[in-house]
């Protein structure tokens, strides 16, 4: 925790009253020789949405990744919400059905409906009764605004009402984290807002979120806080205000020159 | 670090699961119990062949190889081996020839059949797709044996019947047509052309590198071809100065029958071991950062210490759990460089190759094909053309889609940059369409060697009809069929290795 | 849409499915008037006519020289008409034949509720095309009068009268005359093509289509109906007497029974149109489906073999054992369905399959006896503890997986118990069916075997635990290295060498085990295309929902890669069917043995082969082009392997 800015006090202190949801000490991986992750040390909290910036190849998705382990960290400790990321298999149950994820390219189900996308982890896994299932199924698919799709294949569907989908099947699984994972990178510009809209409004609805994304205007909108990646490091954390208008890293200063 | 996230991670201490939760050692234990549930099977299963076989008073062993064959062949290079080793190797002889001669002519039939489906002339292309549809939608067994009758009901063999007398004989005793053979002095030719290839090569290296240099035409093929032309013709008459290497393979064959069986245990095991240990040691950098640390998971733990295991274990099983291995591997080593030593022996001064024409004899009553020509008896004739025709629709099913798979654009765009029609196929159209090819080729060329032992079918003495006289004979059911395992499994491996050159050549001249 | 090919959409959507009335067919190409399409494709260069007339004289040499061979005075195609029965069957007792045709009934009423039911996508065969056919079938037969040579004149008792250089013939134009009913019958084929080719306009030529079933109906059923009225003649080969009589129509026997079958499947074809536009839902779909995957064994072990109970046993043993394995295993899954038993339930599932594997190892050593199927059924509780927690859920699913449970084991204990029951059809030797039914009995068998084997190997070398991938691939590549001739020597002569004492397996059976890994392995490099072709986001995020691996396998991958390799699947299944024909080399009495060395026997037909192994090919042909062609479609509709 390098650098919290000084001019959120209030808020940090606010933050700290709340509970950890996700603890990263000292995370790193390497794949073969190249280090992907270079101990991240970082907490984020309950209710809060952090969004995850740097250039590709940073070591972004590979940590959203590793929090879902989706990939194994090979040295350090992640805990999500009180329970550790290890080998056991209790453990890898429960913060898979803790945490939604969504992906750049949604990832749905070809073969499956949009209705069933949604409904298939909470029957199998949540273990719900189906009818309960499809209502619950029912109402997501209208909160991300396409309750007229639910007969229909991901194949008919525009990508953003597939990552909407997307969204819709994570949420089904009623988690406390969600991670999304560049959601917005794979999609016609278009069809972007559609999608941060609905990402906004899971935010206002006080999920914890942690998003990798190149959307400034998200970061700046909806993002409690903004952590900097650089090659596998942790380069800067701090409120959007900070981070935007008064970053403290040269890396940092660079990265932002390049892209705004 | 804040005070909660402290408090949250010393709230949350275990570091290890309990075995029975743990995913690794769940899944690696599941691996072990399913490997060793195999091994159980098997070691069950032979345990139990080897009580029935003894109640049967039958002995197991390959002890049969060396003791006499009561029986004669049908055809081959021995049709009376004294020994049933002898037989079985003329049994591979038999399919070996038989597959070689096979896939090269399947290939040109084959290749001729795919290009006439693609034909602009309607006849041609009904013609080529009636071939293909009747022949690949028949089992290949039931055309052997209908080939086989149709041979055998045909008129009897005559003096001076044709339909070419002297070149070609067609009769109820099969088939007999010129026949070319290796005659003295052949293997010592072969040392010469293929010194004459490995010039031709360098020529051709150099050649191609000039016209990639200057742009003349240097005609690198052509010049190979001559090059290794010349060295043949050349050799032809010098090539008894190379009975030296006889010796060579002799004095090797000395040196392997000279070794002890201790020697060979300690080697075998010793390769094990080491093959292990380089595992290991490969396996360790790659997965170490540049700055030296180890990054080891659970898993890959498991996959060290399982490697380690089986070559330990392989070590004693060459050392004590088959002693007779390195007996084996001793003698067959000395045999195989003995007969080497023989065929590339001093005093075979003939000319390589030698070729005569097929005769019909009349020893007693009745005329019959003369030992001159290449026979093709009645079991043989069927095998071969029923495999050939078998194997040929489908090599044209390849071809054709393999032509077609090359798209419409990169014949326009050869046109478009002005390439002649011919330097087009060479450069554009036959490279992709090779490599699209080349792999199902392979296949069909394994196919086609492993369906010549529906010989069996017909009594065409190939290795799997001999190895049923074997055991009918012996009753060594058991060590036939292993005979048989290993040799298709060599001719597989060696088919795929050809192919997968090829293959690898041809994506590098793509790129 | 980076994430979705168009194909997996077309794949994918139930609209290319449902819709299908709506669809409007395009039509086929115009066509050229013959004098311009005979200039393009036999004379359009130099080259191209030379080819043209030394193959259209090739063409014709060949033909003139297979119907020569065919219709030849010498043939003896009463070896093959009077041993029909024996082709098909081998000898399946007269008195029991009725149970033949309840086979035949049974697969026709499936075939016929399945075809109704399947929405069909084909749209047939157009108007010009049967029309042309028709016209170029009569031509041929014209042709084929014409290129034959002159019959033979006969004595008078029939035999055929020579001179020193041969036979003699009557003359050309005598041989013309004399077959006026052949050159009718072209007439008539050519008329009615005509006919049709007039009466509809170019344009509605094209786009009208006869749907494929029907065309497939009508011709049957005039087979079928000539039966009653065409003297066909009368042939047979029962209780060793032989009987030929031309002239006069088929035997009651055969034709009775075909005319029932056709009716049959004519009606279980509208009833399955007739549900489907009442709209009977995918659960239909899904009985008739499993009715196909019990009908071998039903129909083999049931109806053919007729399994001679003994019912003090049934009564005392087979049921108690039963009903005590559907309830114990009932009672063990419910327990670890329970969602809060959490990893108490695996480790009850783990010591269960550790007790089931010992009873097996008891058997090896003879420490304790026991059943045989006592054994699978512990295995089989075992096992389906072990996943029992995949299936966890509400109190309806979990009832419902108990129901599947009782209804396996059901299944399980009657087939046991039949199979352990004698036959009480007496048959010559112990395949019951011979002939072209063995080898339908082994096809059907190897392919439902070794379809869930090689699903299993596939997933196994697919794997990222590396000694399951060893394993299988081992076993993959060793078997796909060897010849089938060598496995199945090795299954029917060997196999018994390795069995404990007092166990003994039958040919029939090693054979099809034999068949059944030697296709698995093949199989599995099939379906392991299909898991390969499966993106990596599916594997995630199957992951990041939180399904288990076997949840994933079933729910997510195989669905998909099944049906990117079905076309290969339809493949192998060709293939096995052909190397049926094998069955003949290892001692089993199928179709080719018949040929080959029954009927060539017979006192009647001493040596006469090549009309039996004739018909054996046509037999094999009739069958594998048949379902090469329906997978060729079967690609084009799935829109598997278009650039």
């Amino acid at each position: 925790m390098s650098s919290v800015g000084d001019a959120t006090t209030a808020l940090t202190e606010e933050l700290a009253a709340r509970n950890d949801m996700i603890v990263c000490q000292g995370v790193s991986k390497w794949f073969g020789d190249f280090q992907a992750l270079d101990s991240i040390s970082a907490v984020i909290k309950e209710r809060e949405v952090v969004v995850v910036l740097g250039p590709s190849g940073s070591g972004k998705s590979t940590w959203i990744r590793c929090i879902n382990r989706l990939e194994v960290h090979q040295e350090g400790r992640i805990v999500i919400d009180g329970v550790e990321l290890t080998n056991d298999l209790r453990n890898i149950e429960k913060i898979r059905s803790e945490v939604g994820m969504v992906f750049q390219q949604f990832n749905l189900f070809p073969h499956l409906t949009v209705l069933d996308n949604v409904t298939l982890a909470p029957i199998w896994v949540r273990k719900k009764p189906k009818r309960e299932a499809e209502e619950i199924a029912r109402s997501l698919l209208e909160r991300v605004g396409i309750p007229e799709q639910a007969e229909k294949y991901p194949g008919q569907l525009s990508g953003g009402q597939q990552q909407r989908v997307a969204i819709a099947r994570a949420l089904a699984m009623e988690p406390r984290i969600m991670l999304f994972d560049e959601p917005t990178s794979a999609l016609d510009p278009e069809m972007i807002k559609e999608v941060l809209d609905v990402m906004k409004e899971l935010a206002r609805s006080g999920m914890t979120m942690m998003v990798v994304t190149h959307e400034m205007g998200f970061a700046r909108e909806v993002a409690d806080r903004v952590i900097f990646m650089e090659e596998g490091q942790l380069v800067e954390t701090g409120t959007p205000e900070h981070f935007f208008t008064n970053p403290t890293e040269d890396r940092t200063k660079l990265f932002l020159s390049q892209i705004l | 670090m804040s005070n909660t996230d402290k408090a949250t991670l010393a709230a949350t201490q275990s570091r290890r699961p309990p075995l029975y939760r743990d995913a690794t050692v769940l899944k690696w234990l599941a691996q072990v119990a399913a490997l060793s549930l195999v091994v159980f099977a098997l070691y069950f299963l032979v345990t139990q062949a080897q009580s029935n076989l003894a109640k049967k008073g039958i002995a197991t062993g390959f002890d049969f190889l060396s003791a006499p064959l009561g029986s004669d062949l049908s055809s081959g290079i021995d049709t009376d081996p004294d020994t049933s080793g002898r037989a079985l190797w003329v049994g591979m002889v038999n399919t070996i020839r038989l597959s070689i001669g096979g896939i090269i002519v399947a290939t040109v039939l084959g290749v001729v059949v795919g290009v006439g489906r693609l034909s602009s002339n309607w006849i041609v292309k009904r013609i080529s797709s009636v071939f293909v549809e009747t022949l690949r939608n028949i089992p290949l067994l039931v055309q052997i044996i209908l080939i086989f009758v149709v041979i055998s009901t045909l008129p009897r063999v005559e003096i001076n019947q044709g339909p070419i007398p002297g070149w070609l004989h067609i009769s109820n005793k099969g088939v007999s047509v010129p026949r070319v053979f290796i005659s003295d002095g052949f293997y010592q030719w072969l040392i010469v052309v293929a010194i004459g290839a490995a010039l031709g090569w360098l020529v051709m290296r150099r050649r191609s590198r000039l016209h990639d240099a200057t742009g003349r035409d240097t005609y690198p093929v052509a010049s190979f071809v001559a090059v290794t032309a010349a060295f043949a013709a050349v050799g032809w008459f010098v090539h008894p100065v190379f009975g030296w290497v006889g010796n060579v393979f002799d004095g090797l064959a000395s040196g392997i029958g000279a070794l002890t069986e201790q020697t060979v245990q300690i080697l075998l095991s010793v390769a094990a071991l080491l093959v292990a240990v380089l595992w290991i040691r490969r396996f360790l950098a790659q997965h170490r950062s540049p700055a030296g640390r180890a990054k080891l998971s659970d898993d890959d733990w498991f996959r060290v210490i399982f490697a380690g295991v089986v070559a330990v274990l392989v070590a004693i099983f060459v050392n004590i759990g088959w002693p007779g291995l390195s007996s084996w591997i001793i003698n067959s080593g000395r045999d195989l460089f003995e007969v080497l030593g023989d065929k590339f022996g001093d005093g075979r001064t003939g000319q390589p190759i030698d070729a005569k024409r097929p005769d019909i004899e009349q020893p007693g009553n009745f005329p019959n094909y003369g030992p001159a020509g290449l026979n093709l008896t009645q079991g043989l004739a069927a095998v071969y053309f029923g495999v050939v025709f078998y194997t040929a629709a489908f090599i044209a099913e390849i071809v054709r889609a393999g032509i077609l798979s090359v798209p419409k654009g990169q014949t326009e765009a050869a046109q478009a940059v002005g390439l002649r029609r011919l330097t087009m196929l060479r450069r554009v159209i036959l490279p992709q369409a090779f490599r699209v090819i080349l792999p199902p080729l392979g296949n069909q060329y394994l196919n086609l060697t492993k369906n010549t032992s529906l010989a069996i079918a017909i009594g065409y003495s190939d290795l799997v009809q001999v190895g049923e006289t074997i055991y009918n004979q012996t009753g060594k059911t058991v060590e036939v069929v292993s005979i048989w395992m290993l040799f298709y499994l060599t001719c597989s491996l060696t088919i795929s290795v050809v192919v997968n050159f090829f293959n690898v050549r041809l994506k590098i001249v793509e790129r | 849409m980076a994430e979705m090919r168009p194909v997996d959409i077309a794949a994918a959507s139930p609209a290319s499915q449902t819709a299908e009335e709506a669809v409007s067919l395009p039509p086929e190409q115009p066509s050229t008037p013959p004098r311009e399409w005979i200039r393009q494709n036999l004379f359009s260069t130099p080259f191209n006519s030379a080819l043209t007339v030394v193959f259209g004289l090739l063409v014709l040499l060949t033909a003139r020289g297979l119907l020569n061979f065919t219709f030849s005075e010498e043939r003896e195609w009463d070896a093959v008409r009077t041993n029909l029965r024996l082709l098909f069957t081998h000898a399946y007792p007269e008195e029991q034949y009725v149970r033949i045709w309840v086979c035949v009934g049974t697969i026709a009423v499936l075939a016929g509720l399945s075809v109704g039911l399947a929405a069909t996508t084909a749209r047939g065969v157009s108007v010009k095309r049967l029309s042309s056919g028709l016209m170029a079938l009569g031509a041929v037969v014209a042709l084929g009068v014409v290129l034959r040579e002159p019959s033979a004149l006969s004595n008078a008792d029939g035999s055929v009268r020579r001179n020193d250089s041969g036979v003699i013939r009557e003359s050309f134009a005598e041989a013309m005359v004399d077959r006026w009913g052949w050159w009718l019958a072209a007439a008539l084929l050519a008329t009615a093509g005509a006919a049709l080719w007039f009466r509809f306009g170019d344009e509605r030529r094209r786009s009208t289509f006869v749907p494929s079933v029907e065309l497939f109906m009508g011709v049957t059923a005039i087979v079928v109906l000539s039966a009653w009225v065409y003297p066909w003649g009368h042939y047979a080969f029962t209780d060793g007497e032989f009987i030929a009589e031309p002239g006069r129509t088929v035997a009651m026997s055969t034709k009775l029974p075909w005319t029932v079958m056709w009716l049959l499947l004519a009606v279980a074809l509208a009833a399955g149109r007739r549900l489907r536009q009442a709209g009977a839902g995918s659960n239909f779909t899904l009985a008739l489906n499993l009715c196909w995957l019990a009908c071998p064994f039903v129909l083999y072990w049931v109806v053919l073999r007729d399994p001679d109970l003994d019912w003090d046993r049934v009564l005392s043993v087979d049921i108690p054992l039963g009903v005590l394995f559907a309830a114990g295993g009932a009672a063990v899954l419910w327990l670890l369905t329970d969602q809060r038993i959490g990893e108490l339930g695996r480790i009850i599932a783990a010591l269960l399959l550790g007790l089931a594997a010992f009873n097996w190892v008891a058997a090896f050593w003879g420490w304790y006896p026991m059943l045989q199927k006592v054994r699978l059924s512990f295995l089989l509780v075992a096992l389906a503890a072990l996943l029992a927690h995949n299936f966890a859920g509400d109190r309806s699913k979990r009832l419902r997986l108990l129901t599947v449970w009782a209804v396996v084991m059901a299944v399980f204990h009657y087939m046991a118990t039949l199979m352990n029951s004698p036959s009480s059809v007496e048959t010559p030797t112990e395949a019951f069916v011979g002939g072209f039914g063995v080898t339908l009995v082994v096809a059907a068998f190897t392919l439902l075997l070794s379809f869930p084997l090689g699903v299993m190997l596939a997933l196994a070398r697919t794997s990222k635990l590396p000694i399951f991938r060893v394993m299988s691939t081992s076993f993959i590549e060793v078997i796909r290295g060897v010849p089938l001739i060598t496995v199945l020597i090795f299954f029917t002569i060997i196999l018994n060498l390795f069995l404990p004492d007092g166990m003994e397996i039958s040919v029939l059976a090693s054979a099809v085990l034999g068949y059944t890994l030697f296709s698995a392995a093949y199989l599995a490099e099939n379906v392991r295309g299909g898991l390969q072709s499966i993106r990596r986001g599916q594997f995630e995020a199957s992951d990041a929902v939180g399904l288990t691996a076997l949840q994933r396998t079933i729910f997510i991958v195989l669905p998909q890669s099944l049906r990117v390799s079905i076309p290969p699947l339809v493949g192998q299944a060709i293939a096995t069917f052909k190397e049926t024909s094998l069955l003949a080399v290892i001692g089993l009495f199928d179709v080719l043995r018949m040929a080959n060395n029954v009927i060539p026997a017979q006192t009647e037909f001493l040596g006469v082969k090549r009309e039996g192994l004739l018909f054996v090919c046509g037999v094999y042909w009739i069958f594998a082009y048949s379902m090469s062609k329906r997978s060729q479609r079967l690609e084009k509709q799935l829109g598997v392997g278009e650039r």
